[in-house]
Formats: C-alpha cells, structure tokens, sequence
C-alpha cells in the first residue's frame, strides 16, 4: 500500500515536472525547451492535471463514525495524459495510445495516503469497422441522470455523497472494450473479467441501515462483504447494441454479472454477497417538444432467487424511467425524471419477509427535479438536483453553487441532504449523514 | 479585315454590355439574394473545413480568460444542414471534452456533450442560440450561422464598398434583440461588421478585424465580439485554417466523442 502510493507520487511529480515545463502542454515555450516541446507534441498530448481540496461538515446528529466531526477532509492530485505509440512500427496504423488517468489522494479522513489509476488503458482502431481499448477504463452509458438502470459498471457512493467532484461516482474497471461499427448497428461488447463493486457506506464515514441489526449503524458494523472470486467463470459480459434513428438514439443491452450492491445476505450474522444478475434493457433518446426526452427500461433477473422464495436475496425487478429536459433563455437548464422498480414476485417476498416492519413497496417510485442556471457569462452556477420517492417517502437534495475565480481556480459549496420518515428506505438510512461542503480545484 | 474588326466590335459591344448588365444586376440585387450570398459566404465555405480557435474574453474589469479549441465543419448542403465537431483544450477544467452539433434548418439542433472522465455522452437539452459559446461574447449563432429564414432583410443603405442591411426577426420573442445591421463586402459578400441594436440602443457589435485568403477562400481569421453596455469583448483568432480536407461525415458520431479523431485534430 505505501509502497503503491510512493511509486504513484513519484510518477505523478515527474510527469507533472516534465509537463510544467513543456510549457502547458503548447505554445510560448522558451528556445531551450522547444525540443522538449516537439518531443512532447508528438508523443503526448491531451495532458491534464489538478489540485483539489474537499472540507465537508456533517450538520445533522452524525455520531458513532471514524471521525464525527467531519464528513471528509482530503487533497487530491490528479494527472491524466494521452501517449501515442506511433514509434511501434506493427502498431502504428492502428492509431494506438496509451492514455493514463491517476489520483493521489490525501485523505486525512481515513488518515490514508492512497493512489488509484483511474484510467490505464490500451487504445486501437484497426479500421474502420471497430475500436479496441483495453486495461483500466471508465464506463458508461444509459440514458437517466444519475439513475442507472443498464449501465451496471461500478460505482461508489461514498464520493458520491460526501461531494466529491461526479466524475468520481463513476468507479474504473479493468476491462476490454470491443466495438463494432457499421450502418445497421454498432455493438459495443465489454468483457471484465473480475468483478468490481460499487463503493457503498459501511458505517465507518456514512451511517446506515444495517439490516442484521434493523437499525441505523455506525463504524462498529463490521460487516463482511463477500465479493465472487477471481475466476473465469466470474467473469461479467455487457453488451450494448445502439444506433440513430433519424435524431433518435435507440439502444438495447445485456449484461451477465453480479449486483454491485451487497443485496444478498449469508446465513452467517454480518456477511453480505453480490448476487449473481442478469439484466435485458432498451433506450430511446431524442427531441421532444422544446427539449430532450429519453426512456430506457430493464429487467433484471435475479437468477439464484427467481422465484423470489429466499429472503436474504434481492428478487428480480423491471425498472422504468422516464426523463424530460428542457433549456430556455439564459442559461438555465431543468429536468424531471421518473422513475420505478417493479419488484417481480412479490407475493412470495411479502410472504417471506422476516421482518415486517421493513417491507418494500411493490412499486417504488422515484421522481428527479433538476435545475441549473448559470450566470457571468457561464463562470458561476446555481445548481440543484433532489431525488424524491412517494413510495418511500424520502428525500435527497444536492444543492451546489459554484464559480470559477479565473480559468484555473474554481470554488464551489454544495450540500447533500438526506430526509427520511423511515430509517430503511433509500435515503432515509442516510439522513443523519446530510453534510455541507468546499471544494476548490486549481487546473493546469 | 474589316470581318475582323466587325467581329472585335460585336465582341467588345458585348463585353461591355455585360459589364453594364452586371453594373445593374449588382445595383439591382434583392436584399435577400445579398444575405444568401453572404450567408454562404461567412458560414458555408468549402465542403468541409477545419481550424483552432483561440479566444480572448476580456471582462468589464479587465480581467482575461482564454478558450482554445479546435473545430471540424462539414455541410451536409450548402446554404443547409451542417455538422460540428468541437474539441476543448483549454481552460484546462474543461479540457478534452467534445462539443457536437448537427445544425439544422428548420428545426432545432442537435447538440451533444462529451465528458470524458465520466464517458458520458450527453444530449444537450437546451436549443437556446443566443446564449453564450463557451463564456465569450460570441453567441452560439454567431459561430454556427443565424437561420436566414428567421429575419427580413432590407437593403438599406450602400456605400462604395459595402451593402447595409437591416435585419429584422420575424419571431422577437426569440431573440435578445430588435434588430441588427450588417456590412456586407460588395465585392466578396463577406459581412464584415454587424450592429446589434433593442429599440434605438445600440449595445453589441461583431467586426471582423482580419481577413485572408486561404486555400482560395477568403476567412475571417480574426473578430470582436463587443458588449457595449459593460464594456467586455471577447478576439477570436482562427490559426491553421484548412479547407476541403474531406472530413468522413462518421467523425460526427458517438464514435468520436468517445475516442477523438486524432488525425483531425492535430
């Protein structure tokens, strides 16, 4: 782990050395580092890299975690570059790059120093018939905002309410991608031969709904988490099959793997597992009367608990959204989203339920409202995105204003707030978790 | 001889009558045909064509932020349906995102947004052309073309060198503005300068600062955006302006803004 994190700060600070002097990746380069600047044109490009601060505060009774009196403390630096292999003769009409992404994180939250590549991957494009990346990548599709049906890639949650910057809801994946392109329809065929899980609370920095207690839990939960073993035929598939139909977007997809949430429960106390999955999903995107609409529908099948007889695993469901956004004059952006999860056999989940008191609803239902508005010409923005469940009767709201002091600094402060009647709904678990933060980001 | 010089004064005759009849057409030239032209002129050159833009927004206070991106065109007709294709390279923050459009004629566009740390294909929602391109001054109509339908057009004025025209929205609902005049090069149909006017105020104006000629069509590779309320004005520069490079209509998919076409972009 340390060991990890040192190497990874040493090729951080040396490609981020060798890339502040290669002038900002172009132009206005001193005579002595203009060899350095054609070398670096040639074999690199598209480099990025930011600081970033995140300081958040609990506001509710959040109590019974590692640290009570922050939600997260942490700097960040992250570097990402494109490298192209045009110098491998047998690869070089294949437009081949390397293109690398990494985190160094100082949590001082989890008092951790950790690295992480975010993106680590081998691009080629043979012909004009397909694309291949392969390694680490980031994946994703789907048509929903912030509600994923068949984008069944890894997530963490955790970033996700603790505010991080959304590009870190969104977990990497060690994969191979495979997409084919032609006039009828392109297919995207992704292989990920181990199994990655969303990041989910534990108790340890996000309270929540332990369902072995039935009661909210902190850091003493210690739960076990079962994840498939590394083998082939854990291995999980997705498929996505897309093309344009006039200005609509139409798509279908399958996936083949397991849960990224821990919904299936051992019959051994504090021990959750992945249940297997499989999921058949469609899409449609395009204009609708003065904005954008979308809709996209799956069902996942619950393979060991089909006929939903067994308690401790989460049964099959068809999930629906709906989803409509409009802009109008000045920069200011709103959506709605509705959304349901139709759980399939539910005669035999209420029959089998152990505990009554915390009984789902056969429909769970799910509206999204959005709205954006931007103002100094695009530098600062208004920004409010809140989920609310009629079923459940919970809310989560995630406010942010945000403005960029120049073209490398930019502030913002949000908020992630969580409302519940009950404590094991979907947000409701989280409601002594709603927190406040600052982050601030400085780019090169 | 004399056959030949018949001959030489019939052809001399009807050279300068089509001079004179060329005179008249071009005095005699419709408002709207001028717009067409100029239309064609400012938006539609080449089949396709390619350049980096580097813009310089200077607020009311002075303070500066710059834009770079690089940006691939293609007309699907001339005069009609276009295709976008933006690449960001700075400010840093937004980096390496792509901005596509399939413009349309009668209806609104298509736009979508690339985020790459997410790999997220966005559609974007909003149809709103009089906002902002990329915090500048320049609004996303000023870089992809006005609809020319979507104006009358009067001639109504002409000096030696150029034609004035006023323009005027047939929806005002729509737009920020009651009217606008523009300077349009009499020889080339170039505009060269427009005057953004609500009620008698006027409050915006684009020039075009630098002109060239580049694989044989005239460019403007540099212009002023100018909010004369504030103060604030955004230079956009135009570098490494190419034309009929024969950009694959298939660069403006989701294909590309997944993974970008390197070679279109260097």
């Amino acid at each position: 782990m340390i060991k990890t994190s040192a190497v990874g700060i040493a090729v951080i600070f040396i490609i981020f050395f060798f890339y502040q002097k290669i002038c900002n990746a172009e132009e206005k380069c001193s005579n002595f580092f203009s060899g350095i600047d054609d070398f670096y044109n040639d074999y690199f490009d598209d480099s990025r890299f930011f600081a970033e601060g995140l300081y958040g505060i609990p506001v509710r009774d959040y109590e019974k975690t590692e640290k009570d009196e922050y939600i997260a403390f942490e700097g960040r630096i992250h570097f990402e570059t494109t490298h192209y292999l045009d110098y491998i003769d047998f690869l070089a009409g294949f437009g081949p790059e390397i293109i690398y992404s990494g985190d160094l994180l100082v949590d001082i939250y989890e008092e951790a120093l950790r690295y992480e590549t975010r993106e680590l991957s081998l691009f080629l494009r043979p012909n004009s018939l397909f694309d291949i990346k392969i390694g680490r990548q980031i994946l994703t599709w789907g048509t929903g905002d912030y509600l994923f049906i068949n984008d069944m890639f890894a997530k963490d949650y955790i970033s996700f309410f603790i505010g991080r910057n959304d590009e870190y809801l969104k977990k990497p994946q060690d994969s191979l991608r495979v997409t084919f392109f032609n006039d009828i329809v392109n297919i995207d065929a992704v292989f990920l031969p181990w199994f990655f899980k969303n990041t989910t609370p534990t108790g340890d920095r996000i309270l929540f709904f332990n369902g072995f207690k039935g009661k909210i839990a902190g850091e003493k939960s210690n739960w076990r988490y079962h994840e498939p073993k590394k083998q082939f035929s854990n291995s999980e598939q997705a498929v996505r099959m897309y093309r344009n139909i006039g200005r609509y977007e139409v798509a279908g997809y399958f996936f083949n793997g397991f849960l990224k949430n821990p919904r299936g429960f051992k019959n051994i106390p504090d021990t959750v597992y992945y249940p297997p999955v499989t999921v058949y999903g469609a899409s449609v995107r395009g204009p609708f009367y003065n904005g954008i609409a979308n809709t996209e529908i799956g069902y996942l099948d619950s393979r060991n608990d089909r006929n939903g007889n067994d308690p401790l695993i989460e049964n099959s469901m068809i999930k629906y959204l709906l989803g409509y956004s409009q802009g109008f004059q000045n920069d200011l952006t709103m959506g709605v989203q509705y959304y349901i999860e139709q759980m399939m056999r539910y005669h035999s989940y209420k029959r089998n339920l152990m505990n009554k008191d915390f009984k789902r609803d056969p429909f769970r239902q799910l509206l999204t409202y959005s709205i954006r508005k931007e103002f100094f010409r695009q530098t600062g923005y208004i920004n409010i995105f809140v989920f609310y469940s009629p079923t459940d009767n919970d809310v989560y709201c995630r406010p942010s204003v945000g403005y960029d002091i120049n073209d490398s600094l930019t502030v913002m402060v949000g908020g992630n707030l969580f409302w519940g009647e009950k404590d094991f709904t979907e947000f409701g678990q989280y409601e002594k978790n709603t927190n406040i933060y600052i982050r601030v980001r400085y780019s090169l | 001889m004399k056959r030949y010089l018949t001959g030489f004064i019939f052809m001399a005759a009807l050279v300068i009558n089509t001079l004179i009849s060329t005179r008249i057409y071009a005095e005699d030239i419709s408002a709207d045909e001028i717009v067409e032209k100029a239309n064609l002129m400012a938006f539609y050159q080449g089949a396709d064509g390619k350049a980096k833009v580097n813009m310089i927004i200077t607020d009311s206070l002075g303070r500066e932020r710059k834009r770079t991106f690089i940006i691939l065109r293609k007309d699907i007709k001339d005069g009609g349906e276009q295709k976008y294709y933006v690449f960001f390279k700075k400010p840093a923050d937004v980096r390496n995102m792509v901005f596509m459009v399939w413009k349309h004629i009668d209806t609104d566009d298509d736009r979508w947004l690339y985020l790459p740390a997410l790999d997220l294909v966005k559609r974007i929602a909003s149809n709103d052309k009089r906002t902002s391109f990329a915090g500048s001054h320049f609004l996303y109509e000023d870089i992809s073309g006005r609809g020319i339908n979507e104006d009358t057009h009067e001639l109504i004025k002409q000096t030696d060198k150029f034609y004035i025209l006023k323009n005027v929205p047939k929806d005002p609902q729509s737009v920020e503005f009651d009217s606008y005049n523009v300077w349009i090069d009499k020889k080339t149909f170039m505009p060269l300068k427009s005057e953004y006017y609500q009620k008698d105020e006027k409050y915006r104006t684009i020039e075009a600062l630098e002109t060239k000629k580049i694989d044989g069509y005239l460019t403007v590779t540099k212009s002023k955006a100018s909010d004369l309320r504030t103060g604030g004005f955004t230079v956009s520069e135009f570098e490494k302006v190419q034309y009929d490079i024969n950009i694959d209509e298939k660069i403006f998919t989701e294909r590309y803004l997944r993974q970008k076409p390197r070679k279109w972009l260097r």
